[in-house]
């Protein structure tokens, strides 16, 4: 696979910038420790060589078109980080006249840290239901077959606790986050200029570092995904000390799959569940 | 926090039906518990999640969010936006601990005020059953 | 620093009774920021209110927190009050410490904390509050009306009258609406058109008056007092400058297509008006169905049979006023406000089954029994049967039809169909004295001024028989059509033979009258009638300021009903237009453009299109705040998760500075 892909998105990529179709491309180069991949911005033809593609390629590149506005630019884009395209687009944060897209049918990535490989899938590809990209101009890979409707086993099992536990659980991962901000810095859907966290008037959340003012940052940094989280989980991923965020962003996404039958960035002019609504719809409020 | 006994309710109210309601409450003298404080908003539509994950992070042991009957909003929609929003913001906050009893959503007319006395009533009860979030 | 004053009301006992109020007011005074307290006995008196304006002058306060009864009470009051000691007077707060607090509570130490709180909360709110001042905005002192039935003619001459200008759109060839198809109206019997027909031609000669007729509204942008409206003017292919509307071209015309005026009973000529007395009485062509028209269409392709030319009218015209370079044409406008008049059309009775479903042509419906009791109708107002042309004797009427129905989705009482069947009976009787008419009806419905008298006069002085009940069937045998019902009222089956039956088809409103509120961005119900601001004290209002409804676009009513409804809308029009400029509410939202993403997540939830886009300086697309528009309600806000949008009087910042006192104690 990861050889053939590799050289399809090359020459694609050479193509793109000998036409000057677009002025970069965004895609993956192996780092620094020989294996696994990081961004990379391919500006010259001539440099094409440098992007690969394989299970290491874990980053959502799509954040990185919100510097590119007004830029033709191509991006490499696994199922997953494909959906946070069409959020941006839907949001009206990119210009779709101006991006070139490279979808990849993703085969999953792996766990990796810093000189630390492993076979192991990464989490979000065990519920990962979009191998295929659900937008792109020019495709990589075989479409697969979809596994079966994700069961949210691990939801479930955080739900068994009793609401003390689950209180104790998350009180002790908010005495953990040091509100680095990673998880807001590798999510496709933080983009705000001002983020609320960091806002003084109103101060919604305390300079301190304490578990009140924790647990205030991730329940909202969790809240204001609702119904646009594409579950690309490079939020955890990134995370220093190993918060599950996932458990928060997927217990929503569980509830709006319920009750709104919706999956975020499924198409470009999809309005999220909460800017819209139903007059008839029970949601189990006020009823 | 001032309510020395039993636990603190904040409760936000919109001005033309549940506030209106609270205030037919009033002029009916149907009494109710002293524990809530009401925070008045053009809208439950104006109800921002943020304002709710503040009160429950800061201590308060529940909170009241109470709108016009859906179809009756001053601004036509204002609820049917709430109503979504506050769905998954329940769902989220009892997953974090935070019991689903604890953050309750009415539709609460301006006529209604036996009816909202009745609902803070039992409200407080069964928050004085729960117990302080703090002590717990 | 501010300096706020603290007053604390006793009500008399209803506050001091239960609340300790020199207790409160001492907290006050250790609040943070409060410079002055004090209690009155009663605030809302003069002697309260100086009290506070001398305090205000004496204390140098900058901002109020008056704790009394409910702000929905005297908040205005107490903003004039403020105002008048020099301050803005939305530095003023108020804490309902009686209707929320001294009123519900009983136990007196409870009530007080409680008391205490509040003002806590209204302190802390009120340092956060800012100086208002309302906008003034211009207007332009024109009335569009939508549709040119009695209710708009009505509307617009009223208008007119007070000296503002009107425009009248319609979209048929003449104003007139449903009431010029009417022969008589209940319960005077006077006939239709002697009392309608004057009106329109006032209409036609008001100075102040524009009349667009063939003319539908295509779009309306802007806002109270300052609408512009995109207005199609159809090609009516003749110059109503030269035409003088004598006549000769539709009766030279060679073309017969029924007649929509006529219910399809007779015909009219390609080129045509739609009846005698038509406003303007000028006639337009067809182009659908024109044979010059049609010829010209088959010249472009040259596909299949070449048509006929014709141009006949062309040639009999004594001023050469037909026009065929005519095109549709969209015109601009601005408007202060609008009034919708856009009217109803009947029930299509085919939907049902048991009735013949519209197979046979002596089953008709009441406002074809209209125009075939019309002197001016197809049959010069004798009433014939379709089929064969003779004098019916037996006569059928079925009431309820497409009304009270959940069956067809109309639940709703279409208000006129008893009243129009009793003037049938009536009148059906007085063209021939045999005639016999049965009356299958629920209930008789004659609730108005001499309604019931009427009503008994068409079964007791005309003998028609009414029947209490559904009618089940009816076939035709024969010639005749037998009709199967119920007596209810005696349990038994009938069956009659009949020559006629009258079907009398319920209200529902025009075509497209959904569209036409999509565009004016006003609601509308489950059938398309359009929904006023409140059914009982704003019956003619909207949600959206300077939209008017009026007539039967918004429920079933009759012509007396109409007449008025339509003058109610144009007293509130004059009431707007009469202003100089219209004042707008500073409660709105705002947006802060450093902050904004342009992610127009309030555009998708305004309900009231209060969010336009603006292009900043630095090329970003960032949203803007329509004050007009905007009604203070907060979504915008909430939506806003990067924190662009506030609503003044509803800050985030006060909201949270009002939890956070509590919370924080």
């Amino acid at each position: 696979m990861g050889s053939d892909f590799t050289q399809q998105i090359r020459d694609k990529a050479k193509e793109l910038l000998e036409k000057g179709t677009v002025e970069c491309v965004i895609g993956y180069e192996t780092g620094s420790d020989g294996f696994s991949a990081r961004p990379a911005f391919i500006y010259e033809p001539a440099e094409v060589e440098r992007l690969v593609f394989d299970n290491t390629c874990s980053h959502n590149l799509v954040k990185y078109l919100l510097n590119k506005k007004g830029k033709p630019t191509a991006v490499i884009v696994k199922g997953c980080d494909s959906r946070s395209l069409n959020l941006l687009l839907s949001e009206k944060q990119i210009d779709r006249d101006n991006i070139f897209i490279i979808g990849v049918v993703c085969p999953g990535v792996v766990e990796w840290g810093w000189n630390n490989r492993s076979d192991q899938l990464q989490i979000r590809c065990n519920w990962c239901r979009q191998h295929n990209p659900v937008i792109y101009d020019f495709l990589v890979g075989e479409p697969v077959t979809e596994g079966p409707p994700d069961d949210f086993a691990d939801i479930a099992a955080m739900e068994t606790k009793s609401t003390e536990e689950r209180e104790a659980f998350w009180r002790e991962q908010a005495e953990h986050c040091v509100r680095c901000y990673a998880c807001r810095q590798a999510c496709p859907g933080c983009y705000c200029i001002d983020c609320f966290v960091e806002q003084l008037d109103p101060e919604w959340v305390g300079i301190r570092i304490a578990p009140e003012e924790n647990l205030m940052w991730n329940t909202i940094r969790a809240f204001h995904l609702a119904g646009r989280c594409i579950s690309c989980n490079e939020c955890e991923r990134v995370c220093p000390v190993n918060i599950p965020l996932s458990l928060l962003n997927r217990r929503i996404e569980r509830e709006v799959l319920g009750l709104f039958d919706y999956r975020a960035g499924m198409s470009e002019d999809a309005v999220a569940p909460l800017i819209t609504f139903m007059k008839d719809e029970k949601l189990g409020i006020g009823e | 926090m001032s309510v020395d006994n039993g636990p603190l309710i904040i409760g936000f109210l919109c001005n033309w039906c549940s506030y209106a309601g609270a205030d037919m409450a009033g002029t009916s003298r149907a009494a109710y518990p002293a524990n809530i404080r009401i925070i008045r908003v053009p809208c439950s539509g104006r109800v921002d999640p943020l304002l709710i994950v503040k009160c429950f992070e800061e201590g308060a042991d529940a909170v009241l969010v109470a709108g016009c009957h859906p179809g009756d909003c001053h601004y036509n929609e204002g609820n049917y936006y709430s109503r979504r929003r506050f769905a998954l913001l329940r769902a989220l906050l009892d997953f974090m601990g935070i019991e689903k009893e604890r953050f309750q959503v009415e539709w609460v007319s301006a006529s209604e005020g036996k009816r909202f006395a009745k609902i803070v009533t039992k409200f407080t009860e069964e928050m004085i059953e729960r117990g302080s979030r703090k002590a717990s | 620093m501010s300096r706020i004053g603290v007053f604390v009301c006793h009500c008399g006992t209803n506050i001091g009774g239960v609340v300790n109020v020199p207790e409160v007011v001492e907290a006050a005074r250790h609040m943070p920021l409060v410079a002055y307290a004090d209690a009155n006995k009663y605030t809302c008196s003069e002697v309260g209110q100086a009290s506070i304006r001398d305090a205000i002058r004496e204390q140098r306060l900058d901002r109020v927190v008056i704790a009394s009864c409910s702000p929905r009470m005297h908040e205005n009051t107490f903003r004039r009050t403020v105002a008048a000691a020099g301050l803005n007077p939305y530095l003023l707060e108020i804490s309902n410490i009686r209707e929320h607090c001294s009123w519900v509570h009983s136990d007196s130490k409870d009530a007080t904390a409680k008391a205490i709180d509040l003002v806590r909360m209204a302190v802390a709110k009120v340092a956060r509050h800012e100086s208002l001042l309302p906008k003034q905005v211009g207007l332009t002192k024109r009335a569009l009306i939508i549709g040119g039935g009695i209710t708009g003619i009505q509307a617009a001459l009223d208008i007119a009258s007070a000296g503002h200008e009107v425009v009248l759109v319609e979209k048929e060839p003449s104003i007139g609406g449903r009431m010029s198809q009417l022969d008589k109206t209940f319960p005077t019997l006077d006939c239709s058109a002697c009392i309608l027909t004057p009106k329109m031609v006032d209409v036609a000669q008001h100075p102040n008056i524009t009349l667009l007729t063939y003319s539908e509204v295509k779009e309306v942008r802007g806002f109270v007092g300052n609408f512009e409206v995109d207005i199609l003017k159809k090609a009516k292919m003749v110059d109503y400058v030269k035409c003088t509307g004598c006549g000769t071209c539709w009766q030279a015309c060679p073309e017969r297509i029924p007649s929509e005026f006529d219910m399809g009973l007779g015909s009219r000529p390609a080129i045509y008006i739609p009846f005698a007395q038509a406003v303007p009485n000028k006639p337009v062509i067809d182009i659908a169905n024109c044979r010059y028209e049609k010829y010209l269409k088959w010249k472009e392709t040259e596909e299949g049979p070449e048509p006929p030319q014709c141009r006949i009218c062309e040639g009999v015209c004594p001023t050469e006023a037909i026009d065929r370079s005519q095109k549709d044409e969209i015109i601009t406008e601005k408007f202060g406000a609008v009034v919708v008049t856009t009217g109803f059309k009947t029930f299509d009775h085919s939907v049902y089954g048991e009735y013949g479903g519209g197979r046979y042509p002596d089953v008709i419906s009441s406002l074809e029994l209209e125009r075939l009791m019309s002197a001016a109708g197809p049959t010069g107002g004798e009433v014939l049967r379709p089929s064969d042309g003779s004098h019916p004797k037996n006569v059928v009427f079925i009431q309820c039809v497409g009304s009270r129905d959940d069956k067809v989705g109309r639940p709703y009482c279409s208000k006129v169909c008893c009243m129009y069947t009793a003037k049938h009976a009536i009148m059906l009787r007085e063209h021939d004295h045999e005639v016999q008419c049965y009356v299958f009806y629920i209930d008789v419905r004659a609730g108005g001024k001499d309604f019931e008298e009427f009503a008994r006069r068409a079964q007791d002085e005309t003998g028609a028989l009414y029947l209490r009940g559904r009618v089940s069937q009816i076939y035709q045998e024969g010639k005749n059509l037998k009709v199967l019902g119920e007596d209810s009222l005696i349990g038994r089956p009938v069956e009659i033979e009949a020559d006629l039956v009258v079907l009398a088809t319920g209200m529902e409103p025009s075509d497209n009258a959904d569209l036409i509120a999509q565009k004016l961005n006003i609601s509308y119900n489950t059938y398309n009638f359009l929904i006023e601001a409140h059914p009982k004290l704003r019956p003619v209002e909207t949600q959206t300021d300077g939209i008017f409804v009026a007539g039967t676009c918004v429920g079933p009513r009759d012509i007396p009903d109409c007449v008025a409804h339509g003058g109610a809308a144009a007293a509130k029009v004059v009431a707007l237009l009469s202003q100089d400029s219209l004042t707008t509410d500073p409660l709105t939202s705002i947006v802060d453009p450093m902050k904004c993403v342009g992610c127009f997540a309030c555009k998708e939830v305004c309900p009231f299109n209060a969010i336009d886009e603006q292009v900043t300086r630095d090329k970003r697309t960032i949203a803007s705040i329509n004050e007009s528009l905007c009604k203070g309600c907060g979504l915008c806000v909430v939506a806003c998760r990067p924190g662009a949008v506030n609503l003044r009087g509803f800050t985030s910042q006060q909201l949270l500075s009002e939890v956070l006192t509590l919370v924080r104690g």
